[in-house]
C-alpha cells in the first residue's frame, strides 16, 4: 500500500496518450483498433485505482470496468467485421484510402 | 527484503512493460509483432490490477483482453494484407511547435495525476470478488442484462456484416 494512487493515474494517462498518438499516426485500420483498446485499458486502470483506493465500501469503479470489458469485446468484434467487409469491397485497410463518404 | 520494496520494484517493472509495450504497438511496422506487444501490455496491466488488490478484474483482464481480444485482432491481421507504409505525417512536420504545446499539457496532466491522494479508509482488505459480485448483481442487475443484450446484438451484427451474399 505504499504506492500512491497518483502513480497509477500517471501510468494510466501515459498509456492513454500513447493510444491517442497511435490512433492519429497509424494508417492501418487494425492497428487503430489496437490503439483504441490501449485507451480503453488506460481507462480501466484509472477506474480500478480509484475504486480500490477511493475509500468507498462498494466496488462501483470495478463494476464499470466489467461493463467496459463487455463494450470492448463488442467494439472489437464489430470493428473487425467492418474492416473485413470494407476490405472485401475495396482491397485496402489503409484509412487514408477509405474516403467513400468524404464530402 | 520488505514487501514495500518488492511492491515498488514490481510497480516499476510493470510500468516499463506497459509503456514500452504501448510504444511498440504504435511504432512497430510488423503488425503481428504489434498485436503480440498489445497482449503483453494487457498482461502488464493485469499485473497492475493485482498490485491494486483487484484480483477478479485481473482474471477477467487475462481472460478477455489477453485471450479473446488478442485472438480476434490476430484474426483481423491474418485476413487483411499488411503492406508497409510510412506513418501519418505527424512527427515529420512542425515538431517544435507540437512540443511547445504538448509540454504544458504534459506538465498539467502530471500535476493533476499526482494531486490525487489515497483515501483515509481504503477498501477492505482481501479480494474484490465479494464486493464486485454484490454490486453487479444487486445495484447493477439491469445494466448487466442490458450488457448481455449488447453482446448478442454485436455478435449478430458482426455475423451479418461479414456474411457473403452469394450463399
Amino acid at each position: 500500500m505504499n504506492i500512491p494512487v497518483g502513480a497509477f493515474i500517471a501510468v494510466s494517462s501515459v498509456l492513454f496518450f500513447i493510444g491517442v498518438a497511435g490512433v492519429l499516426m497509424r494508417r492501418n485500420a487494425v492497428v487503430i483498433l489496437m490503439c483504441v483498446e490501449l485507451m480503453l485499458n488506460a481507462a480501466n486502470l484509472a477506474l480500478v485505482a480509484f475504486s480500490r483506493r477511493g475509500g468507498s465500501a462498494d466496488e462501483r469503479g470495478s463494476v464499470f470496468v466489467v461493463f467496459i470489458f463487455v463494450i470492448a469485446a463488442a467494439e472489437v468484434a464489430v470493428g473487425l467485421a467492418i474492416v473485413l467487409s470494407s476490405y472485401r469491397n475495396r482491397p485496402t485497410v489503409d484509412v487514408d484510402e477509405l474516403h467513400a463518404m468524404k464530402g | 527484503m520488505s514487501f514495500d520494496l518488492i511492491e515498488t520494484i514490481l510497480f516499476a517493472l510493470l510500468t516499463i512493460g506497459i509503456v514500452g509495450g504501448a510504444v511498440g504497438v504504435v511504432f512497430l511496422n510488423r503488425i503481428t509483432g504489434a498485436a503480440l506487444l498489445m497482449a503483453f501490455t494487457f498482461l502488464c496491466n493485469a499485473g497492475m490490477f493485482v498490485l491494486l488488490g483487484a484480483e477478479t478484474i485481473a482474471a477477467f483482464q487475462v481472460l478477455i483482453y489477453v485471450g479473446a481480444i488478442t485472438v480476434l485482432i490476430l484474426y483481423g491481421v491474418m485476413f487483411t494484407p499488411q503492406q508497409e507504409r510510412p506513418y501519418g505525417l505527424f512527427f515529420q512536420k512542425q515538431t517544435p511547435w507540437a512540443a511547445l504545446f504538448v509540454a504544458p499539457i504534459g506538465i498539467f496532466v502530471a500535476l493533476f495525476a499526482f494531486s490525487f491522494r489515497d483515501s483515509e479508509n481504503p477498501s477492505t482488505k482481501g479480494g474484490d470478488l465479494v464486493p464486485l459480485a454484490t454490486s453487479v448483481f444487486r445495484d447493477f442487475a439491469f445494466p448487466f442484462e442490458v450488457a448481455s443484450v449488447l453482446l448478442l446484438a454485436a455478435m449478430i451484427g458482426a455475423i451479418v456484416l461479414v456474411k457473403r451474399d452469394d450463399e
